[in-house]
Formats: structure tokens, C-alpha cells, sequence
């Protein structure tokens, strides 16, 4: 915990983050963008707000960062809801967040499917997830599904090592012989194989952790940690990140990268 | 139940056995009347008050209530119906030899005693009789009721094409009156006189069309499919009760609604108006066929049918979705692999849907079999008997309160694990019967006759056949691991 980072004001200086290097990469808008949505609770106990308004303040973020990645030209984005370890929370606030995440759901469906948004959850399978929850998260997709547009992947309920586990588990019922098992086949085994590699990581609230998000996926990403909370996250905090991700120099440890997933048609 | 009055020597119906008159139009195939009815539409309305009365005869209703798969499987069960029609009213005159020589088997089966303890026999030639009685009166009240009533030389042709029906079958029509004004009297005679309020009815009635599984096609849309349901099953109930004569409506204590005779009459009219659309639109068989059409098949059609299906899955979806208050959903996720044993027992053992297992259910299985792969004798008796010995180890094994049937409850407490070997012989005999050239594999041909459909994938099979183990493998699988199966699932489990 960053102690020492309060609430910025998102119109004054949107990332301190930023850092312009002459570096001569090129000025790609990052194929995969992931959010970890960080600061809702702090965000609530800035305001002396119950935590909760701070995950409803989340929504209008979501929405806009949705909004902000299509514009910008990213194709795959992926929000950290939930992770397997926030079923430790107080079962109020769980049981909150079930329910908000159902509505908010419910809500943007027809307007996600509207702008060609293709929707999926990853995790979702635990069975303390309401039924009703677990429906409306495979109607969406079920809607989406066939959706060219951006590709939205809602890591809700998701545990990176579990995904490392399932595949494992998956190669060995495959009968796969321990020497054919190479990267690339193990990545086939994840949920999800057509996701690339994740190119850039935004993590809000100046937090610096990895939190088992999707380790596989992250091993060459780009990490930014913009301080503003997650509930003042808006369109220009994403795009300043953006612009910080383009003058990064990636060098993928020297290696060609080894990306996950082809270009879909 | 005797009609001796009426039975005189069969004269004239050895000389229909041959179909074609001389000089006549003939009495099956292309210009028969009743051809021209099968692709009715409002045939469809016919056909259900046919069967509404049938039911209500006393020994129909028993044997429909025991035997008969239609509140489980009304789909397949009406799919092999048309086919049957089909054959035994097509061109080609040795299908329909063969066809009536295969019923007159399975009715052969079909005998036992009604809870009231009076027996029943499918094979009796008065029960027979009353059947295709049934057929042909509801095919002309259809007429009559949607406004274009038969001229009495038409009427009488359909009649003796129906005479001839029967005759296929029993050698004889000799149950059926010769002569359509005699055909009334014994009619009414068994309206007033024989005809109950049975159970078989009132299920028919009051419960198949409230509960009525969606066909396969449309499997993706539960909810639009229960909200469809809700409105029309009781419609159907309604017209089909106002359509019955009204001296059996009298006798079983039917409910007169007020305005259900318009209705009814409406419904015949509308229903009829479809014979405004050009030729080739409306074709029984073709309907049945497609709505029983699994979107897994291999069949030309399935993949449009898998595209429509998927957008309905997703139009679905939306529906859901966007309304305020959907219902709350049930707790099981049917995408499982395995089966829960509840499920397995519904989906695939009850084949009657009485909520008991009893060897009715495993003999609609034989049927099911034996009608898929169009066997002969001897092959038939013995998957008959291969199924009935599977019967005996089932009932030895899970009939723990003794009273000779199988509950569902007994069964999921028991979770048995059923591979015995009567089991395994059932899985041979269905192998050695399947492979009808006796090579000891089965190959493309005789895989399609059986499930329809070509090798699937996952089929684990060297050079194109499936071998013996395999096959054995797969089926012991599907029914005693539970496991949900391509191939075997829409033989034996889809509605």
C-alpha cells in the first residue's frame, strides 16, 4: 500500500506516470489492454461512503474505459473484476457486488452488442455465483459471441494459477507425453486460447502488485501504475497511459515475442 | 366388445389388398384421397381428435397408457407415425406389405391388463377397427367443420380406402362395416355406448399439451417455448374437447365452454384457409422431419438449422436480458457430459414418462431400436429379448420395495452401476442386428441407418468402421456411466 498517493483531480495532471523516452519502438496502440480495477474501497472511505457506493461509482469508469479502448483502436480488454480470493470479503459486500455486477450486466447488454463488443467472463464457473447471475453472464455471451468488434474479457471469479492449474489438468487428461509439452501447446490448454498476450497493464490506485491476474497471459507486459483510484478513472487517464505505453521501449528480454493467439480473420 | 351384426364375408377387401382397381382410381399412392388429406394442414387438428378418441376407448386408452411414449417423446413418437402412414400409403406396394407385417409385431406386443384389471390387446380386430374408425370420421368432421363438407361419392371413396387400410393389416376389414351408412350406425353405437373417460384421454387432453418438450429444433428457447405453450396448450385442449360429439361429451362429463364451439370452428377455418399456399409448401413429413432434427446431424439442413438455432439462442438471450424480472433459472446447468441420475432416469430409462421404470419402458427402447435399423424377424425378438432379460437384472437390482417397478427415487438411491451383463448382451445383440452384412464392424451405412448421421469425430475407430468393442464401449458408456452421447441421444433421449 502506496500510502502516500491521495485522490488526483483527473483534469489536472492526469499521469504522473507518464515518462516521454526518445526511444524509437514503434507508436503501436497495444493490441491487449487489462485493467485492474483497484480503489473502490478507498475511493468510498475518502467520501465516509459505505464501500459499496465505491464499486457502484466503478460502473461509470467501466463504461467509459469500454468507450475509450474501442475509439482508440484496442481490440482485446480485459477487467479485473473478482478475484477467487475477494470471496473472503464481508458476505454483504459479496453479495452487493453480485448483484451489481448482475445489473450492470443486464443494463449495457443491448448497448455493448450494440457497438459490436464481444463479451466474455473468465472464471464465472464457482458455484457460489448465483444462478441467476451465472445465466444473465451466459446470455451475454451467448449474445455477443459472434461480435467482430473489440473483445471485452471479464476476469470475474478468475485466479491466474487456477487457469495455470485447469490447463495443466487439461494437457494431462489430453494424454499430451511430457516432451511435446511446449509453450505454445500449454497456452492451447488456458481458457481462452485466442487470447494474445496482454501488452500493457493498467493498475489504478498506485498499487504495485500482480495479484494472480492473469500470470500467464502478462509475462511480457508493460505495468503502469496511475495513481488516480479507480472511480476517477475516465477516458484521458486511459489514453495518457496509452501514450506512455508508446514510448516505452519493449524488448521482450531480447527475445522474439511469443504471442499467444492469431489475428482473428 | 363383438360387432357380429356388421361383419360379412371380405370380399371386396381381398380385392383392395391388390391397391389398384381396375378402371379405379387407386387406393394407395398418388390420387388416392387420402394422400391428398396426409398433407393437410388441418389434418394436424384431425389427427389429435382422432387420437382424443381413441384414447377414450377403453382398451386403446390402456394400451396407449402403458405403453406409449408420446408424453416423454411425442416428437419422435410422431415423427415414426408419418413415416408409418407413409409407407403403408405410399406408391411403392411392398413397403407397405412389409410395413403392415412390422405393426401387426409391434401391436403383437402390446397386451397386458388396465389398473381395473381388464385385459387389453393390440392386436384385437374391433380395437383395430375403431382406430382407423376414428381416422376416417375425424377426416370428414374436418371437413365439415371447416366449411367445405365432402360430397357423399367422395366420402364413400375415402371410406373404402380406409376399409382397405385396415384390411392390409388384418386380411380382412371385416370389423368395419361395408357400407358407409351402416359405418354410422356403428359409430354412434360405440360414441354412446363404449367409449369412457379414461385416463389415456384426459392425459391427452389436459397434460400433453401443457407439458409438451419442445422439439429439438427449438431446444435453445426454453422460455419462449413454455410462454408459446401456456397460451396454446389449453386452446388445443379447449377445440379438441368442443370438436367431440356431443353424446361422448355428455357421457364423460366434458366442460362446455362458453364460446369454444366458435373457437373450434374458427380454428378448422383458419387452419384451412392454408390451402391457398402454393403446392409443396406444407408437407407433413418434411415438418416432422425438420423439427426433429437435431442441429448436430450431419444432414444437409442442419447446418442452416444450427445457424437459425444459434440465432435463436442468441435472440434468446437478448430477450432475457432486456426483461425487467426474468424468471429465476433452475438450479441445473444441462451442458453437463454425465448425466445426474434423476435426469438419466427421465431423459433416457422412462421412456413412457409415467414416473416408474417397467418393462414398457424398455420395450418402447426395442421399438425405438427396431424401427430406427427396420428390422425383420428373427433379428427383432431378439433385441426384444436381449432388452427383456436387461429388464429381469434391472428389476432384481432396484425394485427394493417389490412392487414390480422401478421408481425414480429407487433408482437415484440405489445410483446403480448398471453394466451387468444382461446390459452387455443388449449391447451385442444391438451390434450383431446393426451390422447387417455380418462383417463384424459396423460401417458408414449401417452407422447412418442406425443414428441417422455419418461418424462423428470423437468416434474412436480405425479406417473408417466402428469395431465391435468400440461399439460396445460407447453404449455401456451412454447407459451406464450416463455419460450424454451425439449419437445416442437423439435416438433415445430427445423428446
Amino acid at each position: 500500500m502506496t500510502a502516500g498517493h491521495s485522490v488526483d483531480d483527473p483534469s489536472e495532471d492526469p499521469n504522473p506516470v507518464v515518462r516521454p523516452t526518445g526511444g524509437a519502438s514503434p507508436r503501436k496502440v497495444p493490441r491487449h489492454v487489462a485493467c485492474v480495477m483497484d480503489g473502490n474501497g478507498r475511493w468510498a472511505a475518502q467520501r465516509s461512503l459505505p464501500r459499496t457506493s465505491g464499486h457502484r461509482a466503478a460502473e461509470t469508469t467501466v463504461i467509459d474505459v469500454i468507450e475509450a479502448a474501442r475509439a482508440a483502436g484496442v481490440e482485446w480488454l480485459s477487467l479485473y473484476a473478482f478475484s477467487t480470493e475477494n470471496w473472503g470479503r464481508p458476505s454483504t459486500e459479496v453479495d452487493y457486488l453480485m448483484h451489481l455486477v448482475r445489473r450492470v450486466v443486464r443494463k449495457h447488454a443491448p448497448l455493448l452488442h450494440a457497438r459490436g463488443i464481444r463479451c466474455r467472463f473468465l472464471g464465472a464457473s464457482d458455484s457460489r455465483i448465483p444462478p441467476a447471475l451465472a445465466r444473465d453472464v451466459a446470455d451475454l455471451m451467448t449474445l455477443t459471441g459472434d461480435n467482430r468488434g473489440m473483445t471485452l474479457t471479464v476476469a470475474f471469479d478468475h485466479g491466474g494459477r487456477r487457469d495455470i492449474v485447469e490447463a495443466a489438468r487439461s494437457l494431462i487428461r489430453a494424454g499430451v507425453p511430457a516432451e511435446a509439452v511446449t509453450e505454445q501447446s500449454f497456452a492451447a490448454h488456458l481458457p481462452f486460447p485466442d487470447t494474445p498476450d496482454v501488452d500493457l497493464v493498467i493498475r489504478t490506485s498506485g498499487e504495485q502488485r500482480i495479484s494472480n491476474f492473469m500470470l500467464w497471459q502478462v509475462a511480457y507486459a508493460e505495468w503502469i501504475f496511475p495513481p488516480v483510484l479507480w472511480p476517477d478513472f475516465r477516458a484521458p487517464h486511459f489514453l495518457a497511459c496509452l501514450r506512455t505505453y508508446q514510448h516505452r521501449d519493449r524488448r521482450f528480454g531480447g527475445v522474439v515475442p511469443q504471442q499467444n493467439g492469431a489475428s482473428r480473420p | 366388445m363383438t360387432i357380429t351384426d356388421d361383419t360379412r364375408d371380405g370380399d371386396a377387401d381381398h380385392r383392395a389388398d391388390t391397391g389398384h382397381g381396375a378402371g379405379q382410381a387407386p387406393l394407395f399412392g398418388t390420387g388416392s384421397r387420402f394422400q391428398e388429406f396426409l398433407n393437410d394442414p388441418r389434418w394436424a387438428l384431425a389427427v389429435i381428435r382422432a387420437t382424443v378418441l381413441e384414447a377414450a376407448h377403453p382398451q386403446v386408452g390402456a394400451a396407449l397408457l402403458e405403453n406409449s411414449t408420446f408424453v416423454a417423446h411425442p416428437w419422435r413418437r410422431l415423427r415414426n407415425t408419418l413415416r408409418s402412414l407413409q409407407r403403408m400409403c405410399g406408391d411403392d406396394d411392398e413397403a407397405r406389405h412389409r410395413e403392415a407385417a412390422r405393426l401387426n409385431r409391434l401391436h403383437a406386443r402390446l397386451s397386458g391388463t388396465d389398473p381395473q384389471g381388464r385385459p387389453y390387446d393390440a392386436r384385437d380386430p374391433a380395437v383395430r377397427a375403431w382406430v382407423v374408425a376414428t381416422l376416417f370420421e375425424s377426416t370428414v368432421t374436418m371437413c365439415r367443420l371447416s366449411g367445405q363438407p365432402l360430397e357423399q361419392e367422395v366420402m364413400e371413396r375415402l371410406y373404402t380406402e380406409f376399409r382397405a387400410y385396415l384390411a392390409l393389416m388384418e386380411d380382412d376389414a371385416g370389423q368395419l362395416p361395408d357400407t358407409l351408412p351402416e359405418f354410422w350406425t356403428y359409430y354412434d353405437r360405440i360414441v354412446t355406448h363404449e367409449l369412457e373417460n379414461t385416463e389415456a384421454m384426459r392425459i391427452i387432453l389436459y397434460r400433453l399439451f401443457d407439458h409438451l418438450p419442445a422439439p429439438p429444433v427449438l431446444g435453445g428457447l426454453p422460455t419462449l417455448w413454455a410462454a408459446g405453450r401456456a397460451v396454446t396448450g389449453p386452446l388445443i385442449g379447449a377445440i379438441t374437447v368442443a370438436s367431440l360429439p356431443e353424446p361422448f361429451r355428455r357421457r364423460a362429463g366434458l366442460p362446455e365452454t362458453p364460446g369454444a364451439q366458435t373457437l373450434m370452428q374458427g380454428a378448422y377455418l383458419a387452419v384451412g384457409l392454408a390451402r391457398f399456399l402454393p403446392d409443396g409448401w406444407i408437407r407433413a413429413d418434411a415438418v416432422a422431419d425438420l423439427l426433429a432434427l437435431s442441429p448436430d446431424s450431419d444432414d444437409p439442413r442442419a447446418r442452416t438449422i444450427a445457424a437459425l438455432h444459434h440465432r435463436m439462442k442468441r435472440a434468446g438471450a437478448l430477450i432475457r436480458l432486456i426483461t425487467p424480472f426474468p424468471p429465476v433459472p433452475e438450479p441445473t446447468t444441462p451442458n453437463t457430459t454425465r448425466r445426474s441420475a434423476e435426469e438419466f432416469f427421465r431423459e433416457v430409462l422412462d421412456q413412457t414418462g409415467d414416473g416408474y421404470l417397467d418393462w414398457p419402458d424398455l420395450a418402447a427402447m426395442a421399438r425405438e431400436l427396431s424401427t430406427r435399423l427396420d428390422l425383420d424377424e428373427p433379428e427383432e425378438t431378439r433385441l426384444y429379448h436381449a432388452h427383456a432379460d436387461w429388464w429381469r437384472e434391472l428389476q432384481q437390482a432396484l425394485d427394493t420395495d417389490g412392487d414390480g417397478r422401478v421408481s425414480a427415487h429407487e433408482y437415484a438411491s440405489a445410483v446403480p452401476s448398471l453394466a451387468g451383463p444382461a446390459l452387455i448382451r443388449v449391447a451385442e445383440v444391438l451390434f450383431d442386428v446393426a451390422d447387417t452384412d455380418g462383417d463384424q464392424r459396423i460401417d458408414a451405412d449401417e452407422y447412418r441407418a442406425l443414428f441417422q448421421t455419418g461418424f462423428h469425430r470423437d468416434t474412436h475407430r480405425t479406417d473408417g468402421a466402428y469395431t465391435r468393442s468400440a461399439f460396445i464401449n460407447d453404449f455401456l458408456s451412454f447407459m451406464s456411466g450416463r455419460l450424454r452421447s451425439t449419437p445416442y441421444d437423439p435416438v433415445i433421449a430427445q423428446a
